[in-house]
């Protein structure tokens, strides 16, 4: 039998969108300190550590985790890097489960760090076509780098194959309606990059098109920053639990899935993010989850665009495909309504600092649980080309 | 086969060696000019029949697994996964197809694909095929606008006449927008196709009215503008970029100068622009400044027009300078 594992200290560096003042470096250690300070534990009881970070290119360096085993104190302790596209995080804490529930460490350091606006387009003298450049070397090098392959392309083909096979869902005013939710939510976050960027539903339907069809607001900004998390197994959990007062926060499932990068017969379907539907519903299974929509209370997912956030939902079997939009027009995710959804503010107003992303919104979660005296969360993070990649976690409050 | 001599890496992406330093709460930040590079020579190995079809044949390969009979296209395996690693053979596969979903249009792209903004991309079942091709969409009729091309939209695959053995040798337009021999032809080049040059939209003689609306709108942009050079977020959206931009409408013309943050807007003609914006009202360029609405999707819903695709950059910083002017004064209003 696998040891159960807890998260027993968190914390994150705030998230902008240009650290000026500071490296991937000082952003490791400063997530570092803080959770090792949450746990009240010495980095010194830390036995292992899981670095999630996405882009060699964004850190400028080929194994850009090698410096930071001695800066963050865990110099001649095991460390392994986690590199899943846009869900390098949530396969991050995955990896790190695995090891604390087969007995190979009492504890776990779980970091997510990622540095991405470093990167400068000269020729138009912005960062931002750089960046996405950065991300688009991602794409599949033989048939679709060369073609302007993008993240943002990419995504888009999934949503509009499932607005294809699902026509009237998704609807302008339901994804404007949830960005301009998700900036309220950002509004109480003080490490929120856009923490004072409330947005109306009107200012997202007049923002302009980047990729047909999202509009400007709605799609996450790219992130500078860091996560962090205290992984303990049972009885290590327990203990630091007693000395900090604050409740241990299970990992109860786990899930994840890739699906295959290409469309078409035997291949990936367009209309669906399988993943998403897959590696849930592996989480669940785990946790002993039989009906999500009686026990989810919170959900950190990854926002990468706001209308996968809603393809996302219904993958998880919170929402029925045909009727989407009743996150909105039924208020499942309003205020007051079923689901507490990005209560962090998402990708989209938190940020998207890719290989820390998920581990801020575990983070998140954990906090939700606590704060709110909620009993589970599901924590999600979705990457590559083609909405491929899913890992899903299952928390539940002691 | 190409004939052109090309750098890999174009000079204008590449900057000097330099260093600047940014200042924040007194303290000072070195930012250096740096680069990662790395050179290939790069095989196409089992793939090179794909590549070197298009390049030298104009013909497209797919590989048909011995056992399931799935034509897969582009033919990525040489032994079918489904089928316990039965070998594939390549095989021909037709230059007409329907598209598998929807395509997203590409309007901000990354600085390798600026140059070729507007563009689609999406995934096209070739006749022959049970799998999708990724490639890029255009239209023969202006900029590609949403709705154009959709699920099931049937499309032609054309060769580009510079052929380098790479997938961006081929790109695919809607059928009904060729002829019948165009659409049956066999390895069409983009030499072949009627594009639809660009045409300066000319509009209605302007009435009184329309001319001491189109001052007054000119005189409330000059005042945005004077706020947006003073804005410190603002002028983070035109840093480093130089633009003279002649504004044509029914109404009259202007000049919008943008210059390393300072943006300005004056009554007055260009004689030589970096670039013509045309629109029949000013208001429509008047609203995006004033963050109401986009001038982004006043170009895709043809209400603007430009005269050079290439400066959508220029457009989208545009854009920014209004939401960042709007940005900063929530912030302060919020702090």
């Amino acid at each position: 039998m696998a040891k159960r594992v807890g998260i027993v200290g968190a914390a994150i560096t705030p998230f902008r969108s240009r650290w000026y003042q500071k490296t991937y470096y000082e952003l490791a250690q400063m997530a570092t300190r803080e959770a090792v300070a949450d746990a009240a534990i010495s980095i010194k009881d830390v036995d292992s550590v899981f670095y999630g970070i996405y882009n060699d290119i964004f850190e400028r360096a080929c194994i850009p985790e090698s410096p930071l085993q001695g800066i963050i104190g865990l110099q001649n302790k095991f460390g392994i890097r986690v590199s899943n596209g846009g869900a390098t995080g949530a396969y991050t804490l995955s990896a790190a489960h695995a090891y604390l529930a087969g007995e190979r460490f009492k504890t776990a350091l779980v970091l997510g760090v990622e540095k991405a606006t470093d990167c400068f387009d000269f020729s138009s003298m912005s960062a931002t076509p750089e960046v996405i450049k950065s991300i688009a070397w991602s794409g599949d090098s033989f048939f679709e780098q060369k073609i302007g392959w993008s993240a943002s392309d990419s995504y888009a083909e999934v949503v509009l194959g499932y607005m294809d096979a699902y026509p009237g869902t998704l609807k302008p005013e339901v994804t404007a309606r949830i960005s301009s939710l998700l900036s309220e939510m950002a509004r109480s976050n003080p490490y929120a990059q856009r923490q004072f960027d409330q947005v109306t539903p009107e200012e997202v339907m007049n923002s302009r098109y980047i990729v047909y069809p999202f509009k400007e607001l709605e799609i996450c900004v790219y992130s500078e920053g860091a996560a962090a998390l205290i992984l303990a197994e049972e009885e290590t959990a327990k203990a630091i639990s007693k000395n900090t007062g604050k409740p241990i926060i299970w990992i109860t499932g786990l899930g994840e899935a890739n699906e295959h990068s290409f469309a078409g017969k035997n291949q990936k379907d367009m209309s669906h993010i399988v993943s998403d539907y897959v590696g849930s519903r592996r989480a669940y299974e785990m946790a002993g989850i039989k009906d999500p929509t009686k026990t989810i209370q919170v959900v950190e997912l990854h926002d990468a665009f706001v209308h996968q956030l809603e393809i996302t939902l219904a993958e998880f079997g919170l929402v029925p495909y045909e009727t989407v939009d009743s996150l909105i027009e039924d208020g499942l995710m309003l205020p007051g309504g079923k689901y507490l959804v990005n209560p962090c503010g998402g990708l989209t107003y938190c940020g998207h600092a890719v290989g820390a992303s998920n581990i801020m919104s575990a983070w998140s979660a954990r906090k939700e649980l606590i704060d709110r005296k909620l009993k589970t969360a599901i924590v999600h993070g979705t990457g590559s080309t083609i909405s491929q990649y899913t890992a899903c976690a299952v928390l539940e409050h002691e | 086969m190409t004939s052109k001599k090309q750098k890999i890496i174009p000079d204008e992406f590449i900057p000097e060696v330099s260093s600047k330093v940014v200042t924040i709460d007194k303290q000072d930040y070195l930012l250096q000019n740096d680069a990662m590079f790395t050179f290939y020579q790069r095989t196409a190995g089992e793939l090179s029949p794909f590549f070197l079809g298009i390049r030298d044949d104009r013909k497209l390969l797919g590989c048909k697994c011995t056992r399931c009979g799935l034509v897969r296209v582009p033919p990525m395996m040489t032994h079918c996964p489904d089928c316990d690693f039965a070998p594939t053979k390549l095989l021909e596969v037709g230059q007409v197809g329907v598209m598998n979903s929807t395509p997203p249009i590409t309007y901000f792209a990354t600085s390798m694909f600026a140059d070729k903004a507007p563009f689609g991309r999406g995934r096209v079942i070739l006749e022959g095929a049970d799998t999708a091709l990724s490639v890029m969409l255009y239209t023969t009729t202006g900029i590609l606008v949403p709705g154009l091309i959709k699920k099931g939209t049937k499309v032609k695959v054309v060769f580009r006449n510079e052929r380098v053995g790479q997938i961006s040798d081929i790109f695919c337009v809607p059928a009904s927008e060729l002829t019948n021999e165009q659409a049956a032809k066999k390895g069409l080049l983009e030499s072949e196709i009627n594009w639809e040059a660009p045409k300066e939209p000319q509009f209605p003689k302007a009435t009184e009215k329309d001319k001491a609306d189109f001052k007054q709108s000119v005189k409330e942009m000059q005042a945005l503008a004077v706020k947006m050079s003073q804005s410190k977020r603002a002028r983070r959206a035109i840093e480093g970029w130089k633009r003279k931009i002649a504004v044509k409408t029914g109404a009259g013309e202007l000049a919008m100068l943008i210059d390393d943050g300072n943006f300005k807007i004056e009554e007055k003609k260009l004689s030589s622009p970096d670039f013509v914006m045309a629109c029949e009202d000013v208001k429509t360029l008047a609203d995006g400044l004033m963050y109401k609405g986009s001038i982004t999707d006043s170009i895709i819903t043809k209400k603007l027009w430009i005269s050079k695709n290439l400066e959508f950059n220029t457009i989208f910083k545009l854009d920014r300078l209004a939401r960042f002017l709007v940005m900063e004064q929530k912030e302060k209003k919020a702090k």
